[in-house]
């Protein structure tokens, strides 16, 4: 704060310093007077004053006309490298962000891809293990069915068995005794009979 | 050192033609006048002597080749209060306002041959070029690398120094020339203005405490009953400090732009002294080295000042 007054009023500043350092000259200028202007020891107030005019106009000249000229192309290259290096400096840090981004992208990827393979080859492993799983149950249930038939099968059998065994005993017997016996009573014992034997077996 | 053929050629003759002035004496005597006037329209006095002292002082008359010593108008001096100064022209002020004549007309010229040459895109050539180069040189090698960070600012006063100080320099080398900067109020004047803007870089870069803190200097960590007699005693020192270094750099431009002339002078008031051919050969040969020798002085001593003012300048910015 107290700075940026102190520069705005730099000139000002320049000027009382300059004015200070004027007052310097009295004591020469007193000098110069009682000598004539020669000898190279003596300090003529005069050319001192003369010097600082003299220089003050050739800076304000060179500084309007001729020095923004001689130096500009100087520091239009000074001021061009300087842009391309920030400019520079910004790519590089724009490529560095963009290799970062791309890594971390490719990183993703592959992580990604990796998943899908691991995700792909667990529901591969699942698909097969139900498959069989499957293949299992469904072979379970025709054996039992094949079983159960058989067994039906073999009961039918044995029953249509015993009844044509009872039907041949019942003739054979009828023959031997030389009368029918169809009656359900005769039926009914040799069918207790066969009953017995199943027991006995 | 490609330009030293034909440049050691021009001051061998600059040697040889400042031999072959008319070195005279002067007295302030209607007498001497005469003899001055005489010896101007090509009668040779019989003077055996000449006065160094009138050579490299100052004078409220030009000598030319041809109109002889042409007197300069004279005015009251200035009085302000019990301040008075003599405002009246001198040899020197001719002489530092034709170098600065010199000055604007080949930078402004200069300057309008880079804008044209930039214009289709070329180097600069000859003449413009050099100057170009030359300034370019100096900005570059001198004034940036000491001044500090952004110090492009002072660029144009520094290059100004450097060029006003160098022509004030060579134009005391040509013959019936005089050297501004031999003059001790000349070279006090431009130390004066690098001190003012010496102090005023420190200044703007340091801020009012910063500044202040360049003169009244106190150590963080001083025992409160030390800070008086650390002011009492720094303060003085500092100061003497800041105005050594003008007072030096003025002293030296005028201590080595007089002490060549007195040297060349001497040796050729040997040949006045003996009146002899070989002295006055081997005078005039060793007078020309010295020449040489000056000319190299001339560049070196503007070189050293605007150097010197860059280092103060970047020493003040960088206090702290």
């Amino acid at each position: 704060m107290t700075r940026s007054i102190f520069r705005r009023h730099a000139s000002t500043f320049a000027a009382t310093l300059a004015a200070l350092s004027l007052l310097a000259l009295p004591a020469a200028a007193q000098e110069a007077e009682h000598e004539a202007a020669s000898g190279p020891l003596s300090v003529e107030g005069g050319l001192m004053v003369w010097t600082i005019i003299v220089f003050l106009l050739l800076l304000f000249i060179l500084r309007k006309y001729a020095w923004p000229a001689v130096l500009s192309a100087v520091e239009a290259r000074e001021k061009a490298l300087e842009d391309q290096m920030a400019e520079a400096q910004r790519n590089r840090a724009e490529s560095a962000r963009l290799l970062e981004e791309h890594k971390r992208l490719v990183a993703d990827a592959r992580t990604q891809a990796h998943q899908a393979l691991l995700d792909a080859r667990t529901a591969a492993e699942n698909e097969r293990a139900a498959a069989m799983e499957r293949t299992r149950q469904e072979q379970d249930e025709l054996l039992e069915r094949a079983r159960r038939e058989i067994r039906d099968e073999r009961e039918r059998a044995i029953a249509d068995l015993r009844r044509e065994a009872v039907d041949l005993s019942l003739a054979a017997a009828g023959k031997l005794i030389g009368e029918r016996l169809d009656s359900d009573a005769d039926r009914t014992l040799v069918m207790n009979y066969l009953g017995t034997l199943d027991a006995a077996r | 050192m490609r330009m030293s053929g034909p440049l050691a050629g021009m001051v061998v003759a600059l040697g040889l033609m400042c031999g072959a002035t008319p070195v005279r004496a002067q007295e302030h005597t209607p007498r001497a006048a005469e003899l001055s006037r005489q010896m101007a329209e090509g009668r040779h006095g019989p003077q055996n002597q000449i006065d160094i002292v009138h050579h490299i002082g100052n004078a409220h008359s030009i000598e030319l080749p041809i109109a002889g010593t042409i007197p300069l108008p004279r005015f009251a001096p200035l009085r302000i209060g019990s301040l008075a100064i003599d405002l009246s022209p001198t040899k020197h002020l001719v002489y530092m306002l034709l170098a600065a004549t010199l000055v604007t007309l080949v930078f402004v010229t200069t300057a309008r041959s880079v804008a044209r040459a930039e214009a289709q895109g070329k180097p600069p050539k000859g003449f413009a070029g050099a100057m170009e180069a030359t300034a370019l040189y100096i900005r570059q090698e001198v004034i940036l690398p000491n001044v500090g960070a952004h110090g492009e600012g002072y660029a144009p006063y520094l290059l100004t120094v450097f060029f006003f100080i160098l022509t004030m320099n060579l134009l005391g080398l040509l013959p019936w020339g005089a050297t501004a900067t031999g003059n001790i109020a000349v070279t006090a004047a431009l130390a004066l203005i690098s001190f003012v803007v010496i102090e005023v870089a420190g200044m703007r870069s340091l801020g009012v405490k910063g500044y202040l803190s360049t003169i009244f200097y106190l150590p963080p960590g001083l025992p409160t009953a030390m800070k008086p007699i650390m002011l009492i005693i720094m303060t003085p020192v500092e100061i003497i400090g800041k105005l050594s270094k003008p007072f030096a750099l003025a002293v030296r431009l005028f201590a080595n732009m007089t002490a060549g002339h007195v040297l060349v002078l001497a040796l050729i008031g040997l040949t006045f002294l003996f009146q002899s051919y070989v002295v006055g050969i081997g005078a005039s040969v060793l007078a020309t080295a010295i020449m040489l020798l000056e000319l190299f002085v001339a560049f070196l001593q503007a070189f050293v000042f605007t150097l010197l003012t860059s280092v103060f300048i970047g020493l003040m910015r960088a206090e702290h």
